[in-house]
């Protein structure tokens, strides 16, 4: 199946987000957990450093539609990189992931790359 | 993934496709009928805990720790938390997951988070059928905690075999624990945060205030989930509770017919709507607005109106097609 499995369902698009490093920068993640939710979304937040390991159950056990993974500290090519494999290792491919935080113009296309797409950094709008 | 599939995977406990499945019940629409019906032989084994109570007495870290404790005796435990969605845009925040996801990622405990999709009463319409995925799935326990609740939503009485209300000290005086609604509901009665002030107070207040009710006298019982104390004694009464209603099953066939009239609610919530939810649209009313109607009287013409053609077609002839 491809990512974006949600697109003809009638329930709402289910989003996990998630920090997953030892970075505890999680008002970012807030403010867009509440512009989701105000977008008609059902979002889950991680809570505060949980392992790729962990994120990865939580997105199947939910049976999410896309991760978002948000890191301010600099290990996003580890870090997401270990999430999209736990993904590709339990044969997950039918969840979208997204990238944000402070991300380097250098690091964006090694991202898309591996699949990790968007991006975004500070400054990035919200749907209105 | 084709219906067969599913039924198959629910059937072999595998958490994927239990995933996949509550996913399809959450869309409430004939596939999920489907999969009910099929998979409805397979249920009838699970216990059904309900933990209720208003919001931020405790009740996710309660789940974790009780989730873990049944695991660690062998019981196989899934859970379902739901949270209210917004009034407003319809997106829901999720939030109990954080309070245990130690505890589920350690045990390998199946939790899943469900928004409420605007019902009041303290769950989603789809809870139900959830449920049932769950119990197909060979759980011993299914966990279901309810939004945060209030006085009246109550409807998890309907739906679990034992109904825990939880409750903190600071929550109020012994007026209002007689007060009707959520005292009536409870099988057993927990006093969280029993570190705190007047703990023993409002311990007391409750032990006052619970009365026998068709056969079974409710147990209160304190916890401290700091500490983890308390616990024993809460799992002593479930057990206790669990014997209780495989002996008297008046709960099971209360929550029966309660489904029934729920589905039954269902099909004509939306086959009558589907004939007179167009007069709220496209201007139909706006004469009467302009008249200065009262509403009572403008929804009383339509109805009667209308009704005459509602009869025309019946409605069990809608939800055949």
């Amino acid at each position: 199946m491809e990512a974006g499995k949600n697109l003809s369902s009638s329930r709402p698009i289910k989003v996990l987000l998630a920090k997953p490093a030892i970075d505890g920068h999680d008002r970012g993640i807030f403010v867009l957990a509440r512009a989701l939710r105000d977008a008609g979304m059902d979002v889950i937040y991680a809570g505060l450093l949980p392992t790729p390991e962990q994120v990865v159950d939580i997105a199947i056990s939910e049976d999410v539609d896309v991760i978002g993974l948000s890191l301010l500290n600099g290990a996003h090519m580890t870090a997401f990189k270990k999430v999209v494999d736990l993904l590709k290792e339990r044969g997950v491919d039918d969840i979208a992931v997204v990238g944000g935080g402070i991300i380097p113009d250098d690091d964006k296309p090694k991202l898309e790359a591996i699949g990790v797409t968007g991006n975004y950094g500070p400054g990035t709008p919200l749907p209105p | 993934m084709d219906t067969r599939s599913i039924i198959e995977g629910i059937a072999s406990h595998d958490p994927r496709i239990i995933a996949r499945a509550i996913s399809i019940i959450e869309e409430d629409n004939e596939r999920s009928y489907e999969i009910i019906r099929a998979i409805y032989g397979m249920t009838g084994h699970a216990h059904i805990l309900g933990i209720t109570g208003p919001p931020g007495v405790g009740k996710s870290t309660m789940i974790g720790i009780l989730s873990r404790k049944l695991t660690e005796m062998g019981k196989k435990v899934s859970i379902l938390a739901v949270d209210a969605s917004s009034p407003f845009s319809g997106g829901t925040i999720l939030g109990n997951r954080i309070r245990m996801q130690d505890t589920l990622s350690k045990y390998g405990i199946y939790m899943r988070s469900v928004s409420n999709r605007g019902m009041t009463g303290g769950l989603s319409r789809s809870t139900w059928n959830m449920v049932k995925i769950l119990d197909a799935a060979g759980n011993d326990f299914i966990i279901i905690e309810t939004v945060g609740a209030g006085q009246s939503d109550i409807d998890i009485v309907y739906l679990a075999d034992t109904v825990i209300v939880t409750l903190a000290p600071g929550l109020g005086d012994s007026i209002q624990a007689i007060k009707s609604g959520m005292m009536e509901i409870g099988d057993i009665f927990v006093i969280n945060k029993m570190d705190r002030e007047d703990s023993f107070f409002a311990l007391k207040d409750i032990m006052d205030n619970v009365y026998e009710r068709n056969g079974w006298m409710p147990r209160v019982v304190g916890t401290n989930s700091l500490k983890g104390e308390g616990y024993g004694e809460l799992i002593r009464a479930i057990e206790e509770h669990r014997v209780f209603t495989e002996k008297n099953d008046g709960k099971k066939k209360i929550r029966y017919r309660e489904e029934v009239r729920l589905a039954l609610s269902r099909i004509i919530d939306r086959s009558v709507w589907r004939e007179f939810g167009r007069f709220l649209e496209n201007g139909e009313i706006d004469g009467y607005y302009d008249e200065h109607v009262d509403p009572n009287t403008v929804a009383m013409e339509i109805f009667r109106e209308n009704s005459a053609f509602a009869h025309s077609h019946s409605v069990e002839g809608r939800v055949e097609s």
